[in-house]
């Protein structure tokens, strides 16, 4: 299983011996080129063409982000699985209204249900989140009655509304409250974690996008054509709920990221590289964790769930297998 | 599956052994690399080190485990590398 590389010192990374070699003035260290599948970098980095021709040559994408943890895009190589055939086919659905607006639909309701099982484990545990379900039961209804994308937006707006205003019933900490949501920059704690592991998961299926032969610049959901890229966006709206949210309520809970993990310099907040960290180890355990997969009948990890997400979704556009969202079961 | 990997190889050959171990494998010490394997690669890597090495002269040991999770990686001294995400 290749593994992602984090990269939060400030040095230079260059191609050496066939391999990556990691340089600054704390030490010098050898990544092996075989074993990552994409190099996050935080820290201020140099890199020259020789080592991004290396990087396009080995097939691993590099993703940047700037000081406040925020994405700021990808070095994403020449696509290696290129089908013209793919793209005529993803632009039709985009094309065709009904058909976008289909594709579109089912994944506000793979985030609706799966936010929904979010709500209902902690409900389960005892926390008061009646009102809150029905809400968003009210809401997920009237999905396949809209007729229209900026209608399904707005509904998809109030679900997940609806749904943060648990979060504070959930977590019950007062150094993590909700508030609203804030964004560039996030305002209080919550929102940081919120922000920091959103584009986390973006960078992630966008990864896993470029290792299909999905075209990541036609969305469905988010409106394509003035964006770089908007399909991992839909298909990330599917997995926040129980990826992200719930390394955030587990990060909290078990004390990992504490109130004084924030840095409050300029505007908004930033968090602190350790947390970071450990957020981000608390992440790929996540993603490496594995559960039983109903229809397939074998274990797979939430990393591989994600491109088996992007075969259905080829699938359905090749007019093979209609595409259903994955929703959570446990 | 978890791959440490060990060699004894004469002077002339153990620099190119090292930098195709690198590619696939986390330097640890001196000798020693370590890291998660893929069977193609653990293939790959086995084909690679043959051509390099002289068999009446080298000698390289390929300890495998299907998973580390029942084994525990205990260091005196200095811990001089090893498989880390972060950087």
């Amino acid at each position: 299983m290749k593994k992602p590389i984090y990269i939060f010192s400030d040095g230079e990374l260059k191609r050496k011996d066939n391999t990556l070699f990691f340089d600054n003035e704390k030490g010098r260290k050898y990544i092996p080129v075989e074993n990552t599948s994409e190099i996050m970098l935080f820290g201020e980095v140099i890199i020259n063409k020789r080592f991004l021709e290396f990087v396009s040559h080995s097939e691993i994408i590099l993703h940047f982000f700037n000081h406040y943890g925020y994405y700021i895009g990808t070095y994403y190589p020449r696509e290696h699985l290129n089908s013209g055939y793919m793209i005529l086919k993803q632009a039709e659905y985009y094309n065709d209204k009904d058909k976008r607006l289909y594709i579109a639909k089912k994944f506000i309701e793979g985030a609706y249900k799966n936010m929904r099982h979010v709500l209902k484990y902690y409900q389960n545990r005892g926390k008061n989140l009646e009102d809150i379900i029905c809400c968003i039961e009210e809401l997920g209804e009237t999905i396949n009655s809209v007729i229209s994308i900026n209608e399904l937006m707005a509904i998809e707006g109030n679900i997940r509304g609806a749904y943060y205003k648990a979060f504070d019933k959930i977590l019950g900490n007062p150094d993590f409250k909700f508030g609203i949501r804030s964004k560039r920059p996030p305002k209080n704690s919550l929102n940081v974690l919120i922000s920091f592991g959103n584009s986390l998961m973006y960078t992630l299926i966008l990864s896993e996008i470029y290792k299909t032969h999905l075209d990541p610049r036609i969305g469905y959901l988010h409106s394509t054509n003035f964006r770089r890229f908007s399909l991992n966006l839909d298909v990330s709206e599917i997995f926040k709920p129980i990826i992200i949210d719930r390394v955030i309520f587990s990060v909290i809970s078990k004390n990992i990221i504490k109130k004084d993990d924030f840095d409050g310099s300029a505007e908004g907040l930033i968090l602190k590289e350790k947390a970071k960290k450990a957020f981000i180890e608390e992440y790929e355990n996540k993603l490496m964790t594995t559960i039983n997969h109903r229809s397939i009948g074998s274990n797979v990890s939430y990393c591989r769930l994600i491109r088996l997400e992007l075969y259905k979704l080829e699938k359905h556009l090749m007019g093979e297998q209609e595409y259903t969202p994955f929703v959570a079961q446990w | 599956m978890f791959a440490i990997l060990v060699y004894d190889i004469n002077e002339k050959r153990v620099n190119k052994v090292l930098k195709t171990c690198r590619k696939y494998l986390s330097w640890v010490q001196n000798s020693v690399l370590e890291g998660e394997i893929s069977d193609a690669n653990l293939r790959k890597l086995k084909i690679e080190i043959s051509r390099i090495i002289n068999k009446e002269e080298d000698s390289v040991i390929i300890y495998l485990l299907r998973t580390t999770t029942y084994s525990e990686r205990q260091i005196l001294g200095l811990d001089k590398g090893g498989t880390d995400m972060f950087i």
